[in-house]
C-alpha cells in the first residue's frame, strides 16, 4: 500500500531495558525500543506477551522494576497516569473502559477535562466563563463527533451502544484529549470486516491530519503490516524483532514465535 | 502535658501495675470478640456466595434468639427448642431467595444492601409482631459459674462460647473445603457468571448459604441473649460487627474470626484505659476508628492478597 | 400530541445545554414552581406544611446532598446522619454567638463546617472502595454523634442536653422559632432546596460533574485519562458534606426546633439513603421524589392501620415497621432505578401519546 510520504521525526518515547514483575511473574524483562514522532507503531506478538502491560508501563498504570522511560527528551523510572495524562499520553483499552453510565457526549467532553481550568464555584452557576469554556470545549467534541461519525449517537448513554461503536466512543475520548502520543491496544479486536476498515482509516487520518505519533497493539496481521511504519515484536516478556513490516515479516524469530517453537 | 500524660503514660503504667487485671480485660475482650466473630462469620459467609452485604444479619440473630425464646416459652424442652429455631431459619432462608435475591438477581450491589436493609426492618416489625417486644430472659442451660486459675476470673459460660464458635468455624471451614457443596460455594463466590455455565445451580447455594447464615445467627443470638437477655439492641452488634469486615475482609472467614478477636480485645483495652480520659461511651465508634487506623498500614486487610488491577 | 419536540430546533450549543430543552418541560416547571411558592402557601394547612411539606423539603436537600456523593461520584456513604448533625450543631453555635448574623448566612457557614469535617471523612476513600468505604463512613455517624453528646460546649452546656433554635428574623420576618409562621419556615426551606437544586444541576452537567461520573463508572479509566481521584472524591464529599449540613442546620431550625443528638443518629443516615435510591440514584429530581415518597409513605401506613383499621399504636407500630420493610423490597424490585426513571418512562411514553409507537 503507497502511503503519503510522512516526515518520521525525532524519538517521542524510548523505553530503555525495562523489567515488570507481578509477584515472582515477569511479564516484561529487557525490553527497549523508541517511537518516533508521528509514525504509527504496531506491537505485535502472541497473547501473554507482555503487549498490554508494555502500554500499562509507558502511561504510568505499571510501574516497572528496572529500567527507564524517556518521554520528550525527559528520562523517569516511572509516570503516575495522572501525569502521563497531562503530558500528551492518551490511550484506548483492549476490554473498552468507558464510562457507561454517560452518554457519548459526555464520555468525550471527559477527554477535555485536562483543559478545562474554571473551578467548581463558576460551574455551580453554569454562567459567564464557565458556560464559555462548556460552549467553546463542546464545539471542540463536535468537531471529533463529526470526524467519527457518530452524530446519531450524540446523547446515547454508551452502555447502550454495540461494541464497534463503543470502541469508536473510545477512540474519541482519547482524541479529546488532543495527545501527542495516543496508545491504542486492539482497536479493532471483535470487529467485522467494514468496521475494521473503518477504525483503520479513522487511525490513518488522526495520524495524518493532527501528526500524532500512534503505538498500538493488533493481533491482524493484514491490518498491522498495512497501517503501520514500524512493527515490535514481542514474546514471553522479551523483544524479538524491531523493524519494518517487511522486515518483520521475514524474521525467523518471528515466524517461530507464531508458529510455536519450543523455548527453552 | 496532662493531656497526654493522660493519654501516653498513665493507661500504661495501670496496665503495669495491675498485670493480671489486664489479663482479664483480654479475657473479657476475647470473649465479646468471639460474639462479633459471630456475626461477622454470617455476613462473610453471605457475602462471598452473593456478594451481597446482608445488613440484616443482625436482625436476623435478633430474630432468631426471639424465635427460640417464644418457642420455650409454649413448654418444649431446649433442645427440640432448638432444631424447630433451626428449621424456621432455613425456611426463612428459602423464603428471602424466593421473595428477594431471585427477583433482584443482576441488580446492581446498592440496591441488594438496600433490599437488607429492608429486610431488617421486616423481620424487626416480623419478630415483634409475633413474640412481643420486651425483654426476655434466654436460659437454655449453659453453665455460668466462674472460677480462678492463677489468679485470673474466668467464667464457664465464656469458656462454652468460646468452645461454641470455635467448633462452629472448624464445622465451617471443613464444609468450605471438603465437600461439593462447599467447593460449588467457592466457585460461586469466584465468579457467578462462570459457575452458573459449569452448572452450579446459583438458587441453592443461595439458600444453603443463608440457611448457615441463619443458624450461625442463631448461635450469636443464643450466646449474645443468654448473657444481656433478647432485646433489640440485640440487632445491634451487627453495627459491632462492621469494623470486623474492614479488618478482616468481607470475603475471608479467618479474617472474621481474627479480626472480631482483634476488634472485640481492642475495644475492651480502650474503654478501660482510654476511655476515661475521652470521656467515657466509646465504644460506639472505638472499633471503627481503630479498624481504620489499620487500613491506612495494610489496605488491603488482615488476610486480603494485594490485587492486581487491570484494564 | 402534546409533549413532544419536533419542530424545536437548536442553533446554538448552549440552547442545546440547557437545564430542560424541551419547550413544554419549562412550562411544566414553571407551573410547578407557581404552584409550590404562591399556591401551596395559601391552600395548605399548618399540619400539612408542618408534618409533611417541611420535612420533606428538608430531607429532599439532604437527599440532594447524599445523591451527590453516592449517586453520582459513586462513593457509598453511611454518615449522613452525622454530617447533619455537624450542620445542626454549628449553626446553634454561630447563632447563639453570633444573633445578629443572618440566619441564611448561619445555615451556610454550617456548611462549610459540615463540608470540612465531610473532607476529613472523606480521606479514606483514597485506599477503600465500595462497602469498605460506607463502613468507614460510620465511623463519621458513630463518632461524631458520640462527640456532640459528650461535649458540654456544643449544646451550650444546656442541662437538657438539647439544643433550641432561637428566634431569628430576615427583613423583619420570624424564620426560626416557635413564633415563626410555618408557611414562612415552609418557604425559606423551598427557597433553600430550589437554589440547591439548580446548582447542583449545574454541577453535575459540567466537567466537575462529568469527573465524578468518571470515577463512579470507572475509576482506573479516570485516573489514565489524567482525573485525579483523591481530589475529585474529596471535592464530591466536601459538596455533598456541606448541603447535609445545611441540611441538618433546616432539620434543626425549620422543622424540630429543639433536637438532641437522637435525631440524627443512624437511622437517619437509612432514610436518606433510601430516598435517594428510592428516588434514584444520579438525579435530582429523583432525590424530591424519593423523600415524598420515604416522608408519605408512613404516615399513611399509621392513617391506614390507626385509623382505617382501627389497630392498637402498639401493634401498628411494628406491622408499620414490617410493611414498611416489604415495601422497601417490593419498590427495589418494581423499580431498582427509582422514581426518577419512572417519571422518564413516562415522559417516553408522553411523547408518543396517543399513538402506540
Amino acid at each position: 500500500m503507497s502511503q503519503p510520504q510522512k516526515k518520521i521525526g525525532d524519538t517521542l518515547l524510548k523505553v530503555e531495558d525495562i523489567s515488570l514483575s507481578f509477584g515472582g511473574v515477569k511479564a516484561i524483562s529487557g525490553v527497549s525500543f523508541e517511537i518516533k514522532e508521528q509514525e504509527i507503531l504496531a506491537i505485535i506478538g502472541p497473547n501473554g506477551a507482555g503487549k498490554s502491560s508494555m502500554l500499562n508501563v509507558i502511561n504510568g498504570f505499571y510501574h516497572p522494576q528496572e529500567g527507564t522511560i524517556t518521554y520528550k527528551g525527559e528520562a523517569r523510572h516511572q509516570m503516575r497516569p495522572h501525569n502521563a495524562a497531562k503530558q500528551g499520553i492518551a490511550r484506548t483499552f483492549q476490554n473498552i473502559a468507558l464510562f457507561k453510565g454517560m452518554s457519548t457526549l459526555d464520555n468525550i467532553m471527559t477527554g477535555r477535562l485536562l483543559k478545562m481550568r474554571r473551578n467548581f464555584l463558576w460551574q455551580a452557576l453554569y454562567w459567564g466563563p464557565a458556560l464559555k469554556e462548556e460552549l467553546a470545549h463542546r464545539e471542540r467534541v463536535e468537531q471529533i463527533i463529526d470526524f467519527l461519525e457518530i452524530q446519531a449517537i450524540r446523547k446515547t448513554q454508551v452502555g447502550r451502544l454495540p461494541y464497534g461503536l463503543q470502541k469508536r466512543v473510545e477512540l474519541g475520548r482519547a482524541l479529546a484529549a488532543e495527545p501527542d502520543l495516543l496508545l491504542l491496544d486492539e482497536p479493532m479486536a471483535g470487529m467485522n470486516v467494514e468496521e475494521k476498515e473503518d477504525m483503520c482509516r479513522f487511525v490513518l487520518d488522526v495520524n495524518d491530519e493532527f501528526g500524532t505519533t500512534i503505538a498500538l497493539i493488533e493481533h491482524d496481521m493484514g491490518v498491522v503490516m498495512d497501517i503501520s511504519d514500524r512493527v515490535v515484536v514481542l514474546d514471553y516478556g522479551r523483544k524479538i524483532a524491531d523493524g519494518s513490516p517487511d522486515e518483520v515479516r521475514g524474521n525467523k524469530n518471528v515466524i517461530d514465535a507464531y508458529l510455536g517453537v519450543s523455548h527453552d | 502535658m496532662g493531656v497526654l500524660n493522660e493519654f501516653f503514660v498513665l493507661p500504661f503504667l495501670d496496665i503495669a501495675e495491675a498485670p493480671l487485671f489486664f489479663i482479664e480485660v483480654i479475657i473479657g475482650g476475647l470473649s465479646a470478640g468471639v460474639m462479633y466473630s459471630l456475626v461477622a462469620l454470617g455476613f462473610v459467609l453471605i457475602f462471598k456466595a452473593s456478594g451481597v452485604f446482608n445488613f440484616a444479619q443482625g436482625v436476623l440473630a435478633l430474630f432468631a434468639a426471639l424465635t427460640l425464646v417464644g418457642i420455650m416459652e409454649w413448654g418444649v424442652p431446649a433442645p427440640v427448642a432448638l432444631l424447630l429455631t433451626a428449621a424456621v431459619m432455613v425456611g426463612l432462608a428459602f423464603a428471602v431467595e424466593r421473595l428477594v435475591l431471585r427477583p433482584l438477581v443482576n441488580q446492581e450491589h446498592i440496591i441488594l444492601f438496600m433490599s437488607t436493609i429492608g429486610l431488617a426492618y421486616f423481620l424487626e416489625g416480623l419478630g415483634d409482631t409475633l413474640w412481643g417486644s420486651n425483654v426476655k430472659k434466654l436460659d437454655i442451660g449453659i453453665p455460668e459459674q466462674s472460677f480462678e486459675i492463677g489468679g485470673v476470673l474466668l467464667n464457664q459460660f465464656e469458656l462454652v462460647a468460646a468452645a461454641t464458635a470455635g467448633t462452629l468455624v472448624a464445622v465451617l471451614a471443613v464444609f468450605f473445603h471438603y465437600t461439593r457443596v462447599g467447593r460449588a460455594l467457592r466457585a460461586v463466590a469466584d465468579d457467578h457468571q462462570a459457575a452458573l455455565s459449569v452448572g452450579i445451580p446459583l438458587k441453592t447455594i443461595w439458600v444453603i448459604v443463608w440457611s448457615v447464615a441463619g443458624i450461625v445467627a442463631l448461635v450469636a443470638g443464643i450466646m449474645w441473649g443468654s448473657k444481656s437477655g433478647v432485646q433489640f439492641s440485640l440487632s445491634l452488634i451487627a453495627l459491632k460487627a462492621l469494623p470486623v469486615l474492614i479488618l478482616g475482609g468481607f470475603t475471608s472467614v479467618p479474617g472474621a474470626i481474627v479480626g472480631g478477636l482483634i476488634i472485640g480485645v481492642g475495644e475492651k483495652i480502650g474503654e478501660v484505659y482510654w476511655g476515661p480520659a475521652l470521656g467515657g461511651a466509646i465504644e460506639n465508634w472505638f472499633a471503627y476508628v481503630l479498624a481504620l487506623m489499620f487500613l491506612v498500614f495494610r489496605p488491603q486487610g488482615l488476610f486480603g492478597e494485594k490485587i492486581i488491577e487491570r484494564v | 400530541m402534546l409533549y413532544r419536540e419536533a419542530g424545536q430546533f437548536k442553533s446554538s450549543y448552549g440552547a442545546d445545554q440547557a437545564v430542560f430543552p424541551i419547550a413544554q418541560d419549562r412550562w411544566f416547571i414553571a407551573a410547578a414552581a407557581v404552584f409550590a411558592f404562591v399556591v401551596v402557601p395559601l391552600i395548605a394547612d399548618d399540619y400539612w406544611l408542618q408534618a409533611i411539606l417541611i420535612p420533606l423539603l428538608v430531607y429532599a436537600l439532604a437527599a440532594l446532598g447524599l445523591n451527590v456523593l453516592t449517586g453520582y461520584a459513586g462513593q457509598l456513604s453511611l454518615g449522613t446522619g452525622g454530617f447533619m448533625a455537624v450542620g445542626a450543631y454549628m449553626s446553634y453555635k454561630i447563632t447563639t454567638a453570633f444573633p445578629e448574623l443572618n440566619i441564611i448566612v448561619v445555615f451556610l457557614f454550617s456548611g462549610l463546617f459540615s463540608a470540612a469535617v465531610g473532607i476529613v471523612f472523606g480521606l479514606p476513600s483514597l485506599r477503600i472502595k465500595g462497602f469498605y468505604l460506607a463502613v468507614a463512613t460510620l465511623a463519621a455517624q458513630f463518632f461524631l454523634i458520640w462527640l456532640f453528646n459528650k461535649v458540654g460546649w456544643f449544646y451550650n452546656y444546656n442541662p437538657s442536653g438539647t439544643i433550641d433554635a432561637p428566634p431569628r428574623a430576615m427583613l423583619g420576618v420570624l424564620i426560626t422559632g416557635a413564633e415563626a409562621q410555618p408557611e414562612v419556615k415552609y418557604l425559606t426551606a423551598l427557597s433553600l432546596l430550589s437554589v440547591f437544586a439548580l446548582l447542583t444541576k449545574n454541577l453535575v452537567r459540567s466537567s466537575v460533574g462529568r469527573a465524578w461520573m468518571a470515577i463512579r463508572d470507572m475509576d482506573i479509566a479516570a485516573e489514565i485519562i489524567g482525573i485525579r481521584p483523591l481530589r475529585t472524591k474529596l471535592l464530591a464529599f466536601a459538596i455533598s458534606s456541606f448541603i447535609c449540613g445545611v441540611a441538618g442546620a433546616e432539620l434543626f431550625a425549620l422543622h424540630f426546633g429543639s433536637v438532641e443528638t437522637l435525631a440524627f443518629d443512624i437511622n437517619l443516615s437509612f432514610l436518606i439513603l433510601f430516598m435517594v435510591i428510592i428516588g434514584g440514584l444520579g438525579s435530582i429530581l429523583g432525590s424530591i421524589l424519593g423523600a415524598a415518597f420515604m416522608v408519605l409513605m408512613p404516615i399513611a401506613l399509621t392513617n391506614l392501620f390507626v385509623g382505617g383499621l382501627g389497630m392498637q399504636a402498639v401493634t401498628a407500630k411494628h406491622t408499620e415497621f414490617m410493611v414498611f420493610g416489604g415495601l422497601i423490597i417490593f419498590f427495589l424490585i418494581v423499580e431498582p432505578h427509582g422514581l426518577a426513571r419512572l417519571w422518564q418512562i413516562a415522559k417516553e411514553k408522553l411523547r408518543l401519546w396517543p399513538f402506540p409507537y
